[in-house]
């Protein structure tokens, strides 16, 4: 019979006041954009850092109530992909100098950590078979690339928006929103390097995914690898290789972009729909 | 303080070209005319300012026929006909010529309304007539607030923030696609004026691998040797698309030297991200269908003039802003001018009075004489107090009210009480 845990009540304060910080912050981003005073973009950037510190520290809360790691549950597991969005979004900013993503990006995290809160929580103690470093790692790797992915379609969006602006003669504008975005170049870039780190990311969580499955499923599900969610992700992995090679040999950048904006969807569909609707194993606790 | 300011210049509003090149100063040029001025007694002190656009004399003169007088001087010094220069000089006196000065040093007087380079060009000119000895205390002062009147214009308005030329437009684009230009490979077709202009801006930007392509090879050899450069053949134009970042051609020819069709083919093998391509080429170099070509962002000069027309319609919506500052300067600049006035003025009163009660103790020493020593210091401070008493409210004058006031105020006194006449 399974135990019933605590709901974790520490770690939903400190979601609360992270997704407050978030808000925030998103405020601030939205704010600096239209009008680049230095006071907002420090509080966008502080309220960013509080922010990922607070969901951290709620992660860790959670994890304590649940014996387990803190994302084997969708809450958990969006939470986790809020608070990586958050720190890439600081990471890009700290190393460019740049603040154009945060107010694509913080909105994103934002809702994300909204609906995890929002969300019931696993009330039951992980199964034996969910504990231990390889999941633990699997999981965690498979939400950084979900995060790189979504940065490089934030990144390719943006590299859309920007050069379809310029594409535009007529009521071409050098000043307002648009001319503080970065070039196309550093956009281009940025979004390879996200691509590059989410495809390693999550080839080497599908490769600790298999081995835990060969372990802990061989058994009782010899056809796993049939699984609508395992073959979506495999799918998609080869996708987003492809789109990182081209890249890497030269393809044009406005092709990249827009196949990391798609890429990022199937992402998004394999999250939810594929995980929530078809997957008999890969499923939330 | 002792003299008028004054200006006498040739700017690009009125002088013809021809005119301001003969004109131009070269720094030991200004200091011999500044010099010569001085030793003539037509100027105290004084500056000039002398770029492209304007030469621009700034002086302070005793003489009510400064301006005649300089302009005759200059006629003798540039070996120009009198007539020639007055015809096409504009002038000033006294609070004009600061306001004049400010408004240039703030771009609203410049060609390009808020170009930003004429402000470094008036540091300049400043740093040189002081270390030259021909600024002193009031142009000196004056210059200073000049820059400054600059600054706040600058840093308090957009006048100057939205670049208003083309070769600016064009730089501004190049931030849009690159971070920065250096290490970056620039294509230039055509060899006339604009292409060796924007050879300079590039180079001024880092750019170090600039390749040239003209009809004539040996034009573009020219250019390359120039410029550290290299050059491709005429019939290599189009291939040379796919290894370069950024493309300017301005060439004279009647008909499109790059054809959409062909570049699209060429770029299909590119390796090297977004390309910028700048034609500013009248009738077009580059057929507009190269915009269906996806990275691609070409710009003929239709659409930059469009910019540039939008970036001046919105610097003028600045000018009252700008016009503002440039009055509170000039306010503020004038204020220190009228006290120096108004202690001139006092100082000078002050001495006629007191030269008149020396004179009048001096008429009556016999009959003092008859007095005792307590009564004759009496005497002594009863004329003190009585020209004490007399200051009294002058000085009030001269120290309340606004600047004109005041300075109406000072050239009263120093008529009715003939200070002028006693100074000399």
């Amino acid at each position: 019979m399974p135990t019933i845990l605590h709901s974790g009540s520490a770690g939903t304060i400190f979601g609360f006041v992270a997704l407050a910080c978030y808000a925030f912050s998103a405020g601030f981003y939205i704010a600096f954009l239209k009008k680049p005073r230095p006071l907002f973009g420090w509080l966008a950037t502080g309220l960013a850092a509080t922010g990922a510190l607070l969901n951290l520290e709620s992660l860790y809360a959670r994890s304590v109530a649940l014996k387990s790691v803190p994302y084997r549950d969708i809450v958990g597991s969006l939470a986790l992909l809020g608070f990586f969005l958050a720190v890439l979004n600081i990471l890009l900013e700290l190393r460019h100098r740049d603040r154009s993503l945060g107010p694509f990006l913080m909105p994103v995290v934002f809702v994300l950590l909204l609906v995890a809160l929002e969300l019931p929580m696993a009330k039951t103690a992980p199964a034996p078979e969910l504990r231990g470093p390889v999941f633990a790692l699997h999981v965690t790797l498979n939400m950084l690339g979900y995060a790189a992915f979504a940065v490089a379609c934030a990144l390719s969006a943006l590299y859309l928006m920007v050069g379809r602006s310029l594409k535009r003669k007529k009521g071409l504008t050098l000043d307002g929103p648009f001319s503080r975005f970065p070039s196309l170049s550093y956009l281009e870039r940025a979004n390879r390097t996200s691509l590059g780190v989410g495809v390693v990311a999550s080839t080497a969580a599908f490769c600790l995914g298999a081995f835990w499955a060969t372990r802990v499923w061989r058994a009782d599900h010899p056809n796993w690898v049939l699984d609508p969610k395992i073959v979506t992700v495999l799918l998609i992995l080869v996708f987003y290789w492809v789109v990182l090679v081209r890249a890497h040999r030269g393809a044009a950048p406005v092709t990249t972009a827009r196949l990391s904006v798609a890429g990022f969807l199937l992402v998004l569909v394999s999250y939810t729909a594929i995980n929530l609707l078809f997957s008999k194993l890969h499923v939330f606790t | 303080m002792n003299g008028e300011l004054l200006y006498i210049g040739w700017n690009h509003r009125v002088a013809t070209l021809d005119l301001r090149e003969k004109l131009a100063y070269s720094p030991d040029e200004a200091r011999e005319a500044l010099e010569g001025l001085f030793r003539a007694h037509i100027l105290t002190e004084g500056c000039i300012v002398s770029t492209c656009n304007r030469s621009e004399l700034y002086g302070l003169t005793e003489r009510e026929d400064g301006i005649p007088e300089i302009a005759d001087f200059l006629s003798r010094f540039h070996g120009i006909e009198r007539d020639v220069l007055l015809g096409a000089a504009t002038s000033a006196r006294g609070d004009e010529s600061v306001r004049h000065l400010f408004r240039v040093a703030s771009g609203l007087d410049s060609l390009v309304l808020g170009e930003a380079q004429i402000l470094g060009q008036i540091r300049e000119a400043l740093r040189r007539a002081v270390e030259h000895g021909t600024a002193r205390s009031i142009t000196n002062r004056l210059f200073q607030a000049a820059v400054e009147c600059g600054k706040r214009v600058r840093t308090e308005t957009s006048l100057g923030t939205r670049p208003a030329s083309v070769p600016g437009i064009a730089l501004s684009l190049t931030g849009r696609l690159f971070d920065t230009l250096s290490g970056r490979r620039v294509l230039l077709i055509g060899a006339g004026e604009t292409v060796e202009l924007t050879a300079r801006l590039l180079i001024d930007d880092g750019v170090t691998d600039i390749v040239f392509c003209n009809r004539t090879q040996e034009k573009a050899e020219a250019l390359a040797s120039s410029f550290s450069g290299r050059t491709i053949p005429w019939d290599q134009r189009t291939a040379a698309f796919a290894d370069v970042d950024v493309v300017l051609s301005a060439t004279g020819a009647q008909e499109p030297i790059v054809e959409a069709a062909s570049l699209k083919k060429v770029l299909s093998k590119r390796r090297r991200g977004p390309l910028l391509v700048l034609d500013l080429a009248v009738p077009r170099d580059i057929e507009p269908a190269v915009d269906d070509i996806a990275d691609v962002y070409r710009y003929d000069l239709d659409t930059l003039s469009e910019l540039v027309k939008k970036n001046t319609l919105e610097r003028q919506a600045e000018v009252p802003r700008a016009s503002a500052i440039v009055e509170e300067s000039v306010d503020k600049f004038m204020d220190w001018v009228s006290t120096l006035s108004q202690l001139d003025v006092l100082k000078a009163l002050r001495a006629k009075l007191e030269d008149t009660r020396q004179k009048e103790l001096q008429r009556y020493g016999p009959k003092l004489a008859r007095l005792g020593d307590d009564e004759r210091e009496l005497v002594n401070r009863l004329t003190e107090s009585l020209v004490a008493k007399i200051l009294h409210e002058p000085t009030i004058g001269l120290k309340t009210g606004g600047v004109a006031e005041r300075l109406e105020r000072a050239h009263v006194i120093k008529t009715l009480f003939r200070l002028e006449e006693d100074s000399h």
